[in-house]
């Protein structure tokens, strides 16, 4: 067990250094704390424009997914520059190392993730007057980290072929896209053409964002279990394929010695 | 034409990763030279010596952080502008051209830039390519050409506005044989064409060919100037010779140093054999008395030459 | 003058041919403004009482122009640098304002493929009527919100010759300029203190002539009050320019990559 412990935390601290190494204050202030709220503003503003849903429904929607750009990106790269850690994990004897290793990398990203969302939530609460009360935060924290925990999940994914793609940003960026478009963060589900709608049932965000709005409005965490349960098995599936993917690229560079990209 | 008086220049950086410190690195300690009219003048040096920063400063890029400079009587510091007008500066290397575009475009944005335009544009430019060799090829995409040509293109760019002082910052880095004793033979005809030029490189033979007068450059500091001929003479008047020898020892190298008239023996390591350097000073020829001190050690090519360019260079150097 | 306009516009077809030829710069510049076209169509079609299509197509094609200009501009430094050429374009004898400006504005040109990508994506996915009231006007009203857009990230730009991690400030402004310039959001709808910061800003009036030139309203007014303070920008960057450009040479930070 201790062994297991301390490969997690040997994962996290290699995932939270690579994370540092691109994030310096002068990104991390931007893009990733003020970056939710600007979007915030602009959407809310937007929906304005459009006399769409309310501030809050606009709040609370571009908040969590404002989840997705650090947990995309920070999966991205975490995954993309370790050629020493795949040396280490040549090494590792059980599954459960792995595992152990896996699962201490994704942490640091998740956490990140969740703060850098509440930012938002923070944002739309000072400068629109988002209000919920105080029962509500505890629900609200919550599916804020599991949709993290989803958005991670997909990042890991994301990592995992950009091994082979290459194209890390594009692909973050793209996916982020389709987040944006398609999981009612700003289009409600309803007047969204049928595909997208159906795509984003299998989306992160997407059962989340739906809770938490019901749950920004009052009601309970119980009366929600059935989203929050379907949006962490969602991040789990994404986490497990981004685990499987890994792994196989891994096999296969050990086999065409690729592993050690220039 | 260009004079330079005690100038410095401290570099600020930090150490560490963790806790940053300051740290304060002066590449230039105090060089004071001067380059006359119509003169090849080279700045010779090793890697780091302080070559490059010297030369910055002078074309107006950085600011010394002490002493001066004067390039055609006007100041680096307040007249940079008009500097800028009268000078050109080629650099080696394969950076510091627009890859995707070809060598026309390049030349058009160039000469621009440097105030030529209009009709004189054109004629300019076709002048340039003929002096560099590059009549023909101005049409293709300067990602297809090789590091002798880009060199080409660089030089060409740096005399669009027929500056009066050329500053060359080890312009035949990485290039091929043929393709820098082209570049030797354009950097001549520059200084045949009535331009001062000053010329930053390490390669010795280089130096040694091209230049009317060479400063030695080393830790920021000039170690030893005048032409080729006063350098190589300077330092270690006399002659070199060099002995192959199959097991020296530092006792018999002693002995040799201690012998009335020689200077300076290195011994430079060879797999099996060594190489003994011996420079002595005067006319007298050593090399009976150099070979009956070695008696007993194995010893197989001998040869005596004038000292080189390189001879003096390393000695200046490596005297600090 | 007329050197400066004919150093000016050799710099601007240089760096626009330049960044045509390069194509994550134009995969990013078609494809990006998309996203937010979509999203700005979709928005207005759910509910009745949301402005026209047309009006949302030219705002997200605006958009678009800032978009890259804003990702870009800070790396356009960035990117001389890299290629080594940011030395010789400082030791030229030219103004480096002459030397920066064809680069932004280059820039914001390339968002000329921006509108282009999202006016067609709206005609063909959503049926927007692309349907112009004074073409002339338009014809003038683009290029000059592009001025406009590119001289504001040439002011930012100016920044960057000494601090390098401002660049990541510029991205960071990509939405609040969006909101603020009223490229899709009415000012009347914003807080009332944003409407001088708005009139300040020269896109936020290149916005308004575009958007009058197509569905119809004044267009001299705004096109005058783009252009002055797109002059007005000019000389601020000059004097940035001039007073970075002199923190560079001292600290030595021209050729650091």
């Amino acid at each position: 067990m201790r062994t297991w412990l301390r490969i997690f935390f040997v994962g996290g601290l290699i995932s939270f250094r690579a994370l540092f190494s691109w994030i310096r204050p002068s990104v991390y202030i931007p893009t990733l704390l003020l970056g939710p709220t600007t979007q915030i503003l602009f959407f809310a503003y937007l929906g304005r424009t459009a006399h769409l849903k309310s501030d809050s429904w606009f709040v609370v929607g571009n908040a969590v997914q404002s989840a997705s750009l650090a947990a995309l990106f920070g999966m991205g790269f975490a995954i993309d520059g370790e050629r020493w850690t795949q040396t280490l994990s040549a090494v590792l004897a059980t599954p459960a190392d792995r595992a152990a290793l896996f699962l201490g990398r994704a942490l640091p990203v998740l956490v990140n993730a969740a703060i850098t969302a509440s930012t938002g939530f923070l944002g739309g609460a000072l400068l629109l007057g988002f209000r919920t009360s105080w029962s509500s935060v505890p629900g609200l924290a919550l599916l804020l980290v599991v949709a993290s925990f989803a958005c991670t999940g997909l990042g890991m994914l994301i990592g995992a072929l950009g091994l082979r793609l290459r194209d890390v940003p594009i692909i973050a960026n793209l996916t982020m896209a389709v987040l944006l478009i398609f999981c009612g963060v700003n289009v409600p589900l309803d007047k969204l053409p049928g595909w997208m709608h159906a795509t984003a049932e299998g989306l992160p965000v997407t059962h989340a964002i739906a809770a938490a709005r019901r749950v920004a409005d009052g009601a309970s965490l119980g009366s929600v279990r059935t989203p929050l349960l379907v949006e962490l098995a969602i991040g789990a599936a994404y986490l497990a394929a981004g685990f499987v993917l890994l792994r196989v690229f891994e096999q296969q560079g050990r086999r065409h010695g690729t592993l050690d990209r220039a | 034409m260009i004079e330079a008086i005690e100038l410095r220049r401290t570099y600020r950086t930090t150490t560490g990763v963790i806790r940053r410190r300051p740290l304060e690195v002066e590449a230039v300690r105090g060089i004071t030279f001067g380059v006359e009219q119509g003169e090849l003048f080279g700045l010779l040096g090793p890697n780091g010596a302080g070559k490059t920063t010297t030369i910055k400063m002078l074309i107006t890029l950085l600011l010394p952080t002490a002493g001066s400079a004067r390039v055609l009587g006007l100041d680096v510091v307040d007249d940079a502008r008009e500097i800028r007008k009268r000078i050109g500066y080629v650099f080696g290397g394969d950076r510091g051209l627009y890859e995707r575009l070809s060598a026309l475009d390049n030349l058009r944005y160039f000469a621009e830039l440097y105030g030529v335009s209009g009709k004189a544009q054109r004629r300019r430019i076709d002048e340039v390519l003929e002096l560099v060799g590059l009549t023909g090829r101005e049409q293709e995409r300067v990602e297809g050409y090789s590091r002798g040509m880009r060199q080409r293109l660089h030089i060409a760019r740096g005399i669009l506005h027929d500056p009066e002082v050329v500053f060359l910052d080890e312009p035949t880095i990485g290039v091929d044989p043929v393709g820098a004793r082209e570049l030797r033979q354009t950097i001549s005809d520059l200084v045949a064409a009535g331009k001062t030029v000053l010329l930053t490189t390490h390669y010795m033979f280089e130096a040694d060919s091209l230049c009317d007068r060479i400063a030695v450059i080393a830790k920021g500091r000039i170690v030893g100037e005048g032409t080729p001929t006063e350098l190589k003479a300077g330092v270690h008047a006399g002659r070199v010779t060099e002995i192959e020898a199959f097991g020296v020892d530092d006792a018999a190298v002693t002995r040799l140093k201690e012998i009335d008239g020689v200077t300076a023996v290195n011994v430079e390591e060879r797999d099996q054999k060594q190489l003994l350097v011996v420079q002595t000073s005067g006319e007298r020829e050593l090399t009976a008395i150099l070979l009956a001190e070695l008696d007993g050690v194995e010893v197989g090519r001998v040869a005596s030459r004038e000292p080189t360019l390189e001879d003096a260079y390393v000695a200046l150097v490596t005297a600090e | 003058m007329t050197r400066g306009l004919r150093v000016f516009w050799t710099g601007f077809v240089l760096h626009f041919k330049n960044l045509s030829a390069s194509p994550f710069m134009m995969t990013t510049a078609a494809i990006w403004p998309l996203v937010y076209a979509t999203l700005a169509f979709l928005m207005f079609r759910a509910t009745h009482q949301a402005p026209s299509l047309l009006y949302a197509a030219l705002g997200a094609a605006v958009m678009g122009i800032w978009s890259t200009t804003a990702t870009s501009a800070g790396g356009a430094i960035q990117q001389q640098r890299w290629y080594g050429i940011l030395e010789i374009l400082v030791a030229a004898p030219t103004r480096l304002i002459l030397v920066l400006a064809p680069i932004t504005v280059a820039i914001a040109g390339i968002g000329i493929y921006s509108v282009c990508s999202t006016l067609l994506w709206g005609r063909l996915l959503f049926g927007v009527p692309l349907h112009v009231s004074h073409p002339l006007l338009f014809a003038v009203a683009i290029p000059a919100a592009v001025l406009s857009i590119g001289l504001l990230g040439l002011v930012l730009a100016s920044t960057f010759v000494v601090y390098r991690s401002a660049q990541h400030l510029s991205q960071a402004l990509e939405y609040p300029i969006w909101t603020i310039t009223g490229m899709l959001i009415p000012l009347s709808l914003l807080p009332g203190w944003i409407t001088p910061v708005a009139w300040a800003l020269a896109p936020t009036w290149g916005m308004r002539a575009v958007r009058h030139a197509a569905l119809g309203g004044d267009v001299g007014v705004p096109l005058l009050a783009c252009l002055g303070l797109s002059a007005a920008y000019t000389l601020l960057a000059m004097l940035l320019l001039h007073h970075f450009e002199r923190l560079a040479r001292e600290r030595a930070t021209l050729s650091l990559t």
